[in-house]
């Protein structure tokens, strides 16, 4: 299956040298392969360095010396050729050239009069798919360049799809208000205000990222919607791949078929699959900005007993978010659904043990990862083939 | 392809490189102001020393300045000064066998010492990549070099390296694989 192996174009994919095409096969590859993957992170982290590396100032007297030696050469009769004055400085021509200038300028302005100005600096491709949405101050039918820095936004009516770079799309929806942070061979990244986008990103992982007012969401290779409302809350729903939500230290991995909430001044929630019932859900959504600490009580015990073998992913992250006896009812609950891996303990993980937290979660996405089909019992889940899950 | 941010474009157009070959002074003095930093960084990575890259950047552009007449324009001139600038510092690397290694001497002390948390950061973290460059054998160093000092696409390096576009790509991911390898320790900075 990895016979081909494409360490030897991770640098070019990285460095954003690849056709679109090829660079989609490497993100594929990478996906799949955990060799590729872990070069791939070391190169990635080779062009981030290397992009510190800074610009020396030459001398400031280093022109007087070349003059210098010039001059050198001149009287060592190595004589230099006369100046010619070019052609549009001479006066017969002036007044023709400022006419001709005037009218190309004119004519360029009545062409162009309706477009958007493309931004100096780097920009991405946006097209309309609705509507006319507006970057910046300037409203744009077919296409146009969203620039560093610049907003793109959309009313009721419109909508729009950027390309971001080469290594993806981005479906901006109606009411929606997007901003091109920065784009660089080693980070792009995007900041949504406020609507709802949908990205589709065949990068390696940690390569495009979405700020939002509650969290940042990085793309771990993946599809996923994200939407963000007018109290900047925001709902993150992975359609393929993963997705990290990110604030400080807080971190919620989100795999395709499951979602997170994330709320201002306390960053990302705990991720849980839509299917788990609404007594799970408004258990966790208690748990999670419930500021009452009675009514967090009540909703981890609600939330233990409806727990299913794969919402063993909402069940690891409150591992290290709940302390105490709470963080050994959690444990409990996760174990009588599926069994320590051999070489992790139970104090180790209570410890909150990272090799052993990393080790648990490697068993555990086998079963996060594509499980449209709820096992009825452990037994089942031991005995039956893990891919129908 | 996206270029760094440390790269102005140079204000150097067709009508300057043919003043230049006109022997116009002004002109001259428009594309060295538009080169210097540039030819002068990759002489200073190149030879870990900035008297002798002082000494080698002056000769290149006395070369370029007599030697401007021949370029015909059948590449783009960055390519062409480029090859200019990587033959140069391998001619010196060869005469002196030097080994280079760049050190705090090597470099420009740091202009503001005012202490700033985020700016010193920056200042280690380029003080160290820098160093860290340095230590690359030059096969692997230059087309670090020409892609974040000069931003080259491979194709452009390539055509300076004299060598293939898979070359290039091959030698990057060296590059890169030995720079994450020595500084793994500045990971968690980004």
């Amino acid at each position: 299956m990895f016979s081909n192996h494409v360490t030897n174009e991770l640098s070019a994919y990285c460095n954003g040298e690849l056709s679109t095409e090829r660079a989609r096969d490497v993100a594929e590859h990478i996906m799949s392969c955990v060799r590729c993957r872990s070069r791939c992170e070391e190169i990635k982290l080779g062009a981030k360095l290397a992009e510190h590396v800074p610009l020396e100032t030459a001398p400031a007297d280093m022109w007087a010396k070349i003059e210098s030696a010039l001059e050198g050469q001149l009287t060592g009769n190595i004589p230099a050729p006369p100046l010619p004055r070019a052609w549009f400085w001479r006066p017969q021509f002036a007044a023709i050239t400022v006419a001709v200038v005037a009218v190309i300028l004119i004519g360029a302005w009545w062409v162009l009069r309706d477009r958007t100005t493309p931004p100096a600096g780097p920009s991405w491709q946006v097209a309309t798919l609705n509507g006319r949405p507006t970057i910046g101050s300037t409203r744009i039918t077919g296409q146009g360049q969203l620039g560093v820095g610049q907003w793109l936004e959309t009313d009721q009516n419109s909508s729009a799809q950027i390309n971001v770079a080469s290594i993806g799309q981005v479906q901006v929806d109606p009411n929606t208000r997007i901003r091109l942070v920065q784009t660089q061979p080693t980070e792009h990244r995007l900041e949504l205000a406020r609507g709802q986008m949908s990205a589709r990103i065949w990068a390696p992982p940690r390569l495009f990222f979405v700020d939002t007012p509650s969290a940042v969401a990085a793309d771990l290779g993946c599809a996923y919607t994200l939407v963000v409302d007018d109290s900047g809350g925001s709902l993150l729903r992975v359609t393929s791949g993963w997705v990290a939500l990110e604030l400080k230290d807080r971190e919620s991995i989100v795999p395709a078929g499951a979602a997170c909430q994330t709320r201002p001044g306390i960053g990302p929630g705990t991720p849980y699959f839509e299917d788990a019932g609404p007594d799970f859900l408004n258990a966790l959504a208690d748990l999670d900005f419930q500021p009452n600490k009675p009514a967090k009580s009540r909703a981890l015990n609600q939330l233990l007993q409806r727990a299913r073998v794969k919402d063993t992913l909402t069940l690891w992250h409150l591992l290290a978010r709940v302390d105490g006896e709470e963080r050994r009812r959690v444990f409990e609950k996760m174990t009588s659904l599926i069994e320590l891996p051999t070489d992790v303990t139970r104090d180790g993980i209570l410890k909150l043990d990272q090799e052993m937290l990393t080790k648990w979660k490697d068993k555990l996405e086998f079963y996060w990862v594509g499980s449209s089909v709820d096992p009825k019992s452990i037994k089942d889940l031991k005995t039956a083939d893990p891919k129908k899950f | 392809m996206e270029r760094q941010a440390v790269m102005a474009e140079p204000t150097v157009d067709g009508q300057v490189i043919k003043a230049c070959q006109h022997g116009d002074r002004d002109a001259f003095r428009l594309l060295f102001e538009a080169y210097k930093d540039r030819v002068f960084s990759i002489a200073v990575y190149s030879l870990g020393d900035r008297a002798v890259a002082d000494d080698v950047t002056q000769q290149i552009f006395l070369k370029l300045f007599s030697a401007i007449g021949q370029f015909r324009g059948d590449s783009e001139f960055t390519t062409w000064l480029y090859r200019m600038v990587v033959n140069a510092c391998h001619d010196e690397r060869r005469r002196t066998k030097r080994l280079v290694a760049l050190g705090p001497t090597a470099i420009d002390p740091p202009r503001d010492k005012k202490p700033q948390e985020t700016q010193f950061a920056r200042q280690e973290i380029a003080g160290v990549v820098q160093s860290a460059i340095g230590q690359l054998k030059p096969r692997f160093r230059v087309p670090i070099l020409l892609r974040y000092i000069e931003g080259l696409s491979y194709e452009e390096i390539a055509e300076v390296m004299g060598c293939s576009k898979g070359t290039v790509a091959s030698r990057l991911n060296r590059g890169h694989t030995e720079l994450a390898q020595r500084l793994a320790h500045l990971r968690q900075a980004f």
